[in-house]
């Protein structure tokens, strides 16, 4: 007798909105949104460095909050809105400008800690637009780099954040 | 002035103009790949038809099969290929060119293979792993470097094998010089005392991830390693084929740190899995398969005894370094004197006698790992040094400008290869450049050293602060096999240029700074230039990037192409401007008359005069190192930190850091990499430790979280001083900038905590406990 009816089989339909744009897909139930991001809808900016929450590669935007997405379930993630390093740029390939000051201030060597970095920066200015290079240095505390671009990544995020800060004074 | 560049053949003469791409601080290329998510890392690769492998790794440090029985797993739907010691018989690797049994029935570290699985889903994969039975036979492990010492090697059982045991197990590899009696009997003050280092990893965030697909005439490896020609050749070795019919290819690599130096293993089982099958395979390893199972620091015990006279010049240096070096070790993997070359040249000294003793014992093989073995030798030795310079009364800075000295004791390829196991120095070789006595003075400035006498006066308050310096000098380059480089740069009729380089840009920039070096001796910008890189096919051999050893090793070849290639390109020049070849120059696109410069030609209108069947190319190649000079980088780091004497945690304030890597061809990522290192030196120095049990020999902490790697909080204000220095030998004077740059952390971090607290460090890491034990013990007793 075959082996496979030890395996559970259960599959689910999932429906949510990923970088602006409605999917629905069915999935099994174990799978993670990080795996769901990589292997289903091809999203491989999303990484996983270590699948137990603790590197923080895989960090998206989970409504508005940053998550990890390796120790989320897709499931979980139905009727709710994810944003991925994929949806960051403008449509036309013009990069957040986030994007660019991770270019410009070199945060970056190998890049792989990188899409993850820059959501949780992207989660962190928009609920504090000007935050103090401390709070910086906090909202990134769960993203590992170990090629020792957080100097960089640091004021990168400071950047950008004085440019933000400098358009809502303008509006304001 | 001629040129010494390192090239076979006679070298291009000096461009004799100002730069207008070295020494630029160009935006990296590929960058904007990686902040958009486009970047394609190995693991990223997937293609139709692609099966999953996952590999069954030994529980044991050191274990016999008695029994394995692969039928379950073979039965279960979904599974094509299980592969173990069963149907494999006499399968040999070749990795680090080390032969080892590609599932061998005595194991002889934890984790090694037992056996590998592909399927049609990774779940399907994980259950087929469960239901291989293994019966081991448990054997006791050789695991502490000191006892395994102590103890008679055990006789081998079954096709147990230990590659290198008879050249490098418990045998000392010895540099000396002058009579080390007579250096003891000359020194006024003599200091004597032991260092212990840790077992340490890379902590890579991508973990090791290959797609491996066998067409039956081709295979392609799509990798996570540093080197694409090395591992194309060990691929070959271990799977029988020839060569030519194997393909490597790295676009992007998530760090590396010499874990990735060479092929990986999984990439041997993933091309024999997709051998079997015919079928695509991708391997990538957990979190803790990355902790278990590849090759790093082991740890060492290093015993040095340092003469001195009183006015501050060394008289004698004895050190014995006891290095783990796990269960396999040859020439590729083990540096047998690596902490000895180092503390030979670092500061003159007459009387010298240093040995470095390998022990093998049951972990995993040592292995390239951010300054692999000089990062221990470094941090003894420059503690030590600082106890010298407080035993004969004098600053610890002036103790070390005292012994710089412009040469060394031995040349660059006995740090990499020794040409015997006892290497005799007779006469100083002259550095090729050196700059060290300027990144010391620069760094002691930048923390202000004169701070040290009121920290080292504070002695009651709860947080204390210290200062402290270290520095450090690394070889640069053999051009040697396995290191040799070849570089080729083509203009095509369309006027475009491509460089060919057979090298992986490991994130430290290779591919943004060759295209620059070659941008400026062809004279034109930046952008006009393609880089084929990271790919077997189309490049020729290049060298793996480690031991921060690329750009010495490979730019100098690609001077020589760009130089050969535009060469040619001023013959073709030469009848429109009415003038011969060799009165040309070329800048920013204009090829010109040298004596008028008035009189020029746009490059492109030149570039259409090439035959479109006929591109013209250019290519270079690497000599090997002559035996003098020797060359090497050098560099100092100042630590000023704060001590939290009731918690034992060390806050550091502020770390300067002054490197001499000849030039910067791009200075943003010079100090990129000088920050890498630095994250590197604090976590070996505070945090970073693997932990084993005792009794069984297997690793404690295997994941993220229990093995502590800095993060942004642990890093302080970083002030970075670029000490460039001449020297003729390298591609515009650029040497490496890379991994080496942590070697100074650690010793300058516990020589500041000395200022702090009056302790002598000598154990790493310097964790909250032990400061606190310490800092208590201390109290007690005064």
């Amino acid at each position: 007798m075959a082996e496979t009816e030890n395996l559970p089989k259960a599959k689910k339909r999932i429906s949510l909105i990923v970088n602006g744009k409605g999917v629905q897909a069915e999935i099994d139930c174990r799978m993670t949104l990080a795996e769901f991001l990589r292997e289903e809808m091809g999203l491989t900016g999303t990484k996983v460095g270590c699948n137990r929450a603790e590197c923080g590669s895989c960090t998206v935007i989970l409504d508005e909050k940053p998550v990890y997405s390796c120790c989320i379930l897709a499931v979980e993630a139905t009727g709710r809105q994810v944003l991925t390093i994929e949806g960051l740029a403008g449509k036309d390939g013009t990069l957040h400008p986030l994007q660019r000051a991770f270019v410009e201030e070199d945060a970056l060597q190998c890049g792989y800690c990188t899409p993850g970095m820059i959501m949780s920066v992207y989660a962190l200015l928009g609920r504090n637009a000007r935050p103090t290079q401390e709070e910086v240095k906090h909202a990134i505390d769960g993203n590992l780099c170990r090629c020792g671009s957080f100097p960089n990544i640091v004021r990168a995020a400071l950047r950008v954040s004085e440019k933000i800060s400098e358009r809502q004074g303008d509006e304001e | 002035m001629k040129s010494k560049l390192l090239v076979q053949g006679t070298p291009p003469p000096p461009l004799e103009r100002e730069f207008t791409v070295v020494g630029r601080p160009f935006d990296r290329r590929g960058a904007v790949q990686k902040v958009t998510g486009e970047a394609k890392y190995s693991g990223d690769m997937k293609f139709p038809n692609m099966l999953y492998g996952m590999i069954l790794r030994c529980p044991h440090p050191r274990a016999r099969i008695v029994r394995i029985n692969t039928r379950r797993a073979r039965e279960i739907q979904g599974v094509r290929a299980v592969l173990s010691c069963e149907n494999t018989k006499g399968w040999r690797t070749q990795w680090y060119k080390v032969p080892q049994l590609g599932f061998a029935e005595c194991l002889t570290h934890e984790g090694q293979e037992v056996a590998a699985v592909a399927a049609e889903e990774i779940s399907i994969a994980q259950r087929a792993l469960e239901l291989i039975e293994v019966e081991y036979e448990v054997l006791p492990p050789m695991f502490g470097v000191e006892e395994t010492m102590q103890s008679p090697p055990p006789p081998l059982v079954g096709d147990e094998e230990y590659p290198g045991r008879e050249i490098y197990d418990r045998k000392p590899y010895v540099i000396k010089k002058g009579d080390i009696h007579q250096g003891f009997a000359e020194a006024d003050v003599i200091v004597e005392d032991s260092y212990t280092t840790q077992a340490s990893f890379h902590g890579t965030i991508q973990t090791r991830a290959c797609v491996a697909a066998w067409d039956g005439q081709i295979l392609t490896v799509w990798d996570a390693i540093q080197g694409v020609w090395n591992s194309k050749e060990a691929l070959a070795d271990s799977l029988g084929l020839d060569p030519e019919k194997v393909r490597v290819v790295v676009k992007n690599l998530g760090g590396g740190f010499g874990s990735k130096a060479f092929s990986q293993r999984i990439s041997f089982y993933a091309a024999k899995l997709s051998m079997v099958t015919g079928r695509p395979v991708r391997i990538e390893r957990t979190r803790a398969e990355e902790f278990l199972a590849h090759p790093r620091r082991w740890d060492c015990k290093i015993h040095l005894k340092i003469g001195a006279k009183r006015d501050g010049r060394l008289t004698a240096i004895y050190e014995r370094a006891i290095v783990n070096a796990g269960a396999a070790a040859l020439e590729t993997n083990y540096y047998s004197m690596q902490i000895i070359w180092h503390t030979a040249n670092l500061h003159a000294c007459p009387h010298v006698y240093l040995e470095q003793i390998g022990v093998l014992t049951n972990l995993q093989i040592n292995g390239p790992t951010r300054s692999p073995l000089n990062m221990p030798g470094i941090f003894a030795l420059e503690s030590h040094m600082d106890k010298v310079a407080e035993a004969i009364g004098m600053d610890p800075l002036e103790f070390r400008l005292k012994n710089c000295e412009d040469y060394a004791m031995i040349g660059s390829d006995a740090g990499e290869v020794p040409d015997a196991s006892v290497i005799e120095c007779k006469e100083d070789i002259p550095y090729s450049s050196k700059n060290l006595e300027q990144c010391m003075k620069w760094v002691t400035q930048a923390i202000g050293w004169e701070k040290r006498s009121i920290h080292a006066s504070v002695s009651r308050a709860e947080k204390r602060r210290g200062v402290g310096m270290a520095c450090y000098l690394t070889f640069q380059g053999v051009g040697l096999i396995p290191y040799t480089a070849y570089a080729d740069v083509e203009i095509r009729h369309e006027g475009t240029i491509t460089l060919f380089i057979g090298v992986v840009d490991i994130g430290a920039g290779q591919s943004t700074i060759f295209p620059m070096i070659a941008a400026e001796e062809l004279g034109v910008s930046l952008e006009d230039l393609t880089v084929v890189f990271g790919d077997t096919q189309d490049t020729r051999y290049g060298p793996s990037c480690q031991v921060s050893r690329v750009t010495s090793e490979l730019g100098p070849a690609v001077l020589q192409a760009a130089a050969e290639a535009r060469n040619r390109l001023f013959q073709l020049a030469a009848p429109i401007l009415g003038a011969t070849a060799e009165e040309l120059q070329s800048k920013n696109g204009q090829i010109y008359v040298k004596s008028n410069p008035w009189r020029s030609v746009p490059l492109k209108t030149v570039t259409e005069r090439i035959d479109p069947e006929e591109p013209i190319r250019g290519s270079g190649a690497r000599a090997r190192n002559p035996e003098s000079p020797t060359f090497s980088i050098f560099g100092a780091q100042a630590v000023e930190l704060e001590v939290d004497v009731e918690t034992g945690e060390v806050d550091i304030l502020r770390i300067a850091a002054a490197h001499d890597f000849g030039r910067a061809i791009n200075p943003k990522l010079c100090v990129s990499q000088v920050q890498g290192g630095i994250e590197f030196g604090i976590g070996f120095a505070l945090s970073e430790e693997g932990l084993y049990d005792p009794r069984t020999g297997k690793l404690l902490n295997r994941n993220l979280h229990q093995y502590h790697m800095p993060t942004s909080l642990d890093m302080p204000r970083i002030d970075t001083f670029l000490a460039e220095s001449d020297d003729s030998y390298f591609a515009y004077s650029a040497k490496g900038a890379g991994e080496n740059t942590n070697a100074p952390t650690p010793a300058a971090i516990r020589n500041a905590l000395y200022n702090a607290v009056g302790i002598w460090f000598n154990e790493l890491p310097i964790t909250p406990d032990k400061l606190i034990s310490a800092i208590r013990e201390k109290e007690k007793g005064g």
